[in-house]
């Protein structure tokens, strides 16, 4: 089961932070197909966050397509969102840890490696546009 | 809501059960040896025909006894400020009227419910500590006569019933007005104090007329029997004007006249006996003496009356208290 | 359609207004809150919040003006009051008695008790339920308070500053438990707090007082989608107030900020636009009317 991690200083609204949340967590493999998302209550008792907020998340992911409710039963996934399976979001986490130790090693530091991430998805995005 | 009544006020309730207990013990105790002092004391008198003396020669208990018997006067005023004072006052200071209210009982059953057991519980108290006061004392009332006079006539009967409720009404009143605790305690001491000063002094010897005697000199002296109730007595002046003894009057006194009242040439005979001092009086003009009095047989009139009146007194502070609970802002 | 649109209105009011002698606590309130909302009530000490929410439930009379609460008037009737929780910012408990009093009390005096969830929540939180009332700390003695006036199963729940005085901890675990009540359906809450990151959190709906008058009433999403702020070089604003309506304007000497309100679009690109979360907006409507509300708070504060 799954718990949500609520800023309430990002930018981003509570209710689309539960669905980048519950996305990330299929992605990753930690949320399977069939299991059950915590209950309203629940995450409501753990966050003290508005139970329509809550309510607003599930239903975005229910018209995805990722979750579907079942009366008196909860709320459970339905599949995973698109992309490559879990793994590999592990295999690429695990080359990813290995780079950071590099530039750390030569000297980066966090904000620095931030913008070189920035910089590299942007020329990626442009090379793939033309 | 008696329940939360109960829960809320137990502690008083023991305190107050655990003091009548002690004052019953001492009273029921005292009073049957007291009883028996005078049962042997008649018999003896009796057998020597010396009974008409008693009064002045018998001393039934003892001085400190009859200074507690006397002290239970205050009763009613501590219920009215220990009971009265905080019932409704201390909710509102402390704000738990306002958690009383929001569960699902109206003002009113509220009010209701702690004012009615806050009065029965007063007229009980009071009833019973008067009860035994009044069994106590009546080897003394029948010595002395004196249960019609103020200061036993406050202590016995039916009275402090009165008292009781119109204390705790009074102290329920005030918390309720000045929704303070303290002031409002202050408040029932005084007004409590002041209306019984009032009643008792100026107000009682008015509920019935007095029957007046008119002793004229020369003629066989008429007194009034059994524990009457002296109101005023005096000169009967020329004319027949009725001149009124002062009440703080002292000292030695002829036929309920003192000496002091009387012309200077009559003072001077007084040694000679009261035949001269009635002669000189006659020749100053001065027809008699009268007395005025409550009759004995209207003891019971006039504690219904004065019962009656601090009912009333109660019924209409509990009036006030209750509308002010009702329609004030919380 | 939201299907929350068309709820029910559990608090109406129009025109409602309050005079104590010569003061006017509040004045000219008309809002609506739908069921099933927990509303935040935010405005400045002396802005009428404790005014309003005592009006609502029944503990003061209205000068004037119309006030329905879940369909009727407030009025003192056990089933009426049976419909509404009060909890007061003094948190008013009998000190000498213990929860478990408190528990009994409510049990007599309430036709629908519900004994057990005070006693779970309390054993949830590790509050002793056998202790006098007087000993426990303000977080646990608020807790007590709400687990009591949630017994009662009320559908509305009015709080006055519920969580002022307590920690992070024990605010946090009280709005929980508020915002469970809230999930388990057929509760609306309106509480009153200076706390705006935690309204923020818990609340969907807003009503802002300040000068003893209602600023804003609505859910906060419609709220914050109707403002903006605009940032931009330091220039004349007809244009702008000709289509919004302007909250509050600050100028340096050479840029000017305004937060506006209005539902048609900035065209002027000299404008920069951003939205606005909810402390900002408060601000801007606090800021806005602060000397005439500062006027207000010392003459309510004396006459109370």
């Amino acid at each position: 089961m799954i718990s949500f991690r609520l800023d309430g200083h990002s930018v981003v609204p509570p209710y689309l932070q539960i669905v980048q949340q519950v996305r990330q967590a299929l992605r990753m493999g930690v949320l399977d197909v069939g299991d059950q998302l915590p209950t309203v209550r629940e995450v409501v008792a753990a966050t003290a966050i508005n139970p329509n907020t809550v309510l607003k998340a599930y239903r975005d992911l229910e018209r995805e397509g990722l979750v579907e409710p079942r009366a008196g039963h909860g709320t459970f996934v339905l599949r995973r969102p698109p992309g490559p399976p879990p793994g590999t979001h592990s295999r690429l986490a695990r080359s990813l840890a290995h780079w950071v130790r590099g530039a750390r090693e030569a000297g980066l530091d966090d904000e620095s490696i931030e913008s070189l991430l920035r910089v590299t998805l942007q020329a990626a995005a442009e090379e793939e546009t033309a | 809501m008696t329940w939360l009544v109960w829960r809320q006020h137990r502690h008083q309730a023991y305190f107050a059960a655990a003091l009548l207990a002690v004052f019953a013990i001492l009273m029921l105790v005292t009073g049957r040896q007291i009883a028996s002092q005078y049962q042997s004391a008649l018999t003896s008198c009796g057998a020597t025909h010396s009974c008409g003396n008693l009064a002045s020669t018998l001393t039934l208990g003892t001085p400190l006894l009859s200074l507690l018997a006397a002290f239970t006067v205050v009763a009613p005023c501590l219920l009215g400020v220990f009971w009265g004072g905080p019932l409704v006052a201390r909710e509102l200071e402390t704000g738990t009227s306002q958690f009383a209210w929001m569960q699902s009982i109206t003002r009113g059953r509220w009010l209701l419910v702690k004012v009615g057991w806050a009065l029965l519980a007063a007229a009980a108290w009071g009833g019973a500590v008067s009860a035994l006061v009044t069994w106590w004392s009546s080897p003394a009332n029948a010595l002395n006569q004196q249960r019609f006079q103020p200061g036993q006539f406050d202590i016995q009967g039916i009275v402090p019933v009165g008292y009781a409720v119109f204390a705790v009404a009074l102290g329920i009143a005030a918390g309720a007005l000045l929704r303070r605790t303290l002031p409002a305690m202050a408040i029932t001491v005084g007004v409590f104090a002041l209306l019984r000063l009032v009643i008792g002094q100026d107000l009682r010897s008015h509920y019935l007329s007095a029957v007046t005697i008119l002793n004229t000199f020369g003629h066989r002296m008429k007194a009034p029997t059994g524990s009457y109730w002296l109101v005023s007595q005096g000169l009967i002046g020329p004319g027949g004007r009725l001149l009124t003894t002062s009440s703080l009057a002292s000292g030695v006194s002829i036929n309920g006249v003192p000496l002091s009242e009387m012309p200077p040439a009559c003072q001077a005979v007084a040694f000679q006996g009261p035949v001269k001092v009635t002669s000189c009086l006659a020749a100053h003009g001065y027809r008699g003496i009268f007395t005025s009095y409550q009759p004995a047989g209207r003891y019971w009139a006039f504690q219904g009356i004065e019962t009656g009146i601090f009912v009333f007194l109660a019924a209409a502070l509990i009036a006030v208290t209750a509308i002010v609970v009702l329609r004030r802002d919380a | 359609m939201d299907p929350q649109d068309a709820a029910p209105l559990a608090i109406v009011t129009r025109g409602l207004f309050k005079r104590y002698r010569k003061v006017t606590a509040l004045a000219d309130c008309s809002i609506a809150v739908p069921e099933g909302r927990i509303s935040a009530l935010i405005g400045p000490n002396g802005a009428g919040k404790t005014t309003l929410l005592r009006l609502l439930a029944g503990l003061a009379r209205p000068s004037g003006g119309a006030v329905a609460v879940l369909g009727g008037t407030p009025r003192q009737d056990p089933a009426f009051l049976a419909e509404i929780g009060f909890l007061a910012q003094e948190i008013p408990l009998y000190r000498r008695l213990s929860a478990e009093d408190h528990i009994a009390a409510g049990a007599h005096l309430n036709p629908r008790w519900d004994a057990a969830s005070v006693r779970d929540r309390l054993r949830g939180l590790n509050i002793p339920a056998d202790q006098a009332v007087g000993t426990l700390s303000g977080g646990q003695r608020a807790q007590v308070a709400l687990s009591l006036t949630l017994a009662k199963r009320p559908r509305l729940l009015l709080l006055d500053e519920p969580v002022a005085a307590l920690d992070p901890l024990a605010r946090r675990q009280f709005l929980a438990t508020l915002a469970d009540a809230v999930a388990a359906g057929g509760l609306t809450v309106m509480l009153s707090s200076h706390l705006v990151a935690d309204m923020e959190r818990i609340c969907d709906h807003l009503i802002l007082l300040a000068a003893s008058r209602v600023q804003l009433c609505g859910d906060i999403d419609t709220v914050l989608a109707e403002h903006q702020v605009l940032v931009g070089p330091r220039k004349d604003t007809t244009a702008i107030e000709r289509d919004h309506t302007v909250v509050q304007a600050t100028h340096t000497a050479r840029q000017s900020t305004l937060l506006i309100r209005g539902a048609a679009p900035v065209i002027d690109p000299a404008w920069e636009a951003a939205g606005v979360g909810l402390e900002e907006l408060v601000l801007g409507y606090l800021g806005q009317s602060a000397p005439p509300a500062i006027a207000h708070l010392s003459a309510v504060g004396e006459d109370q």
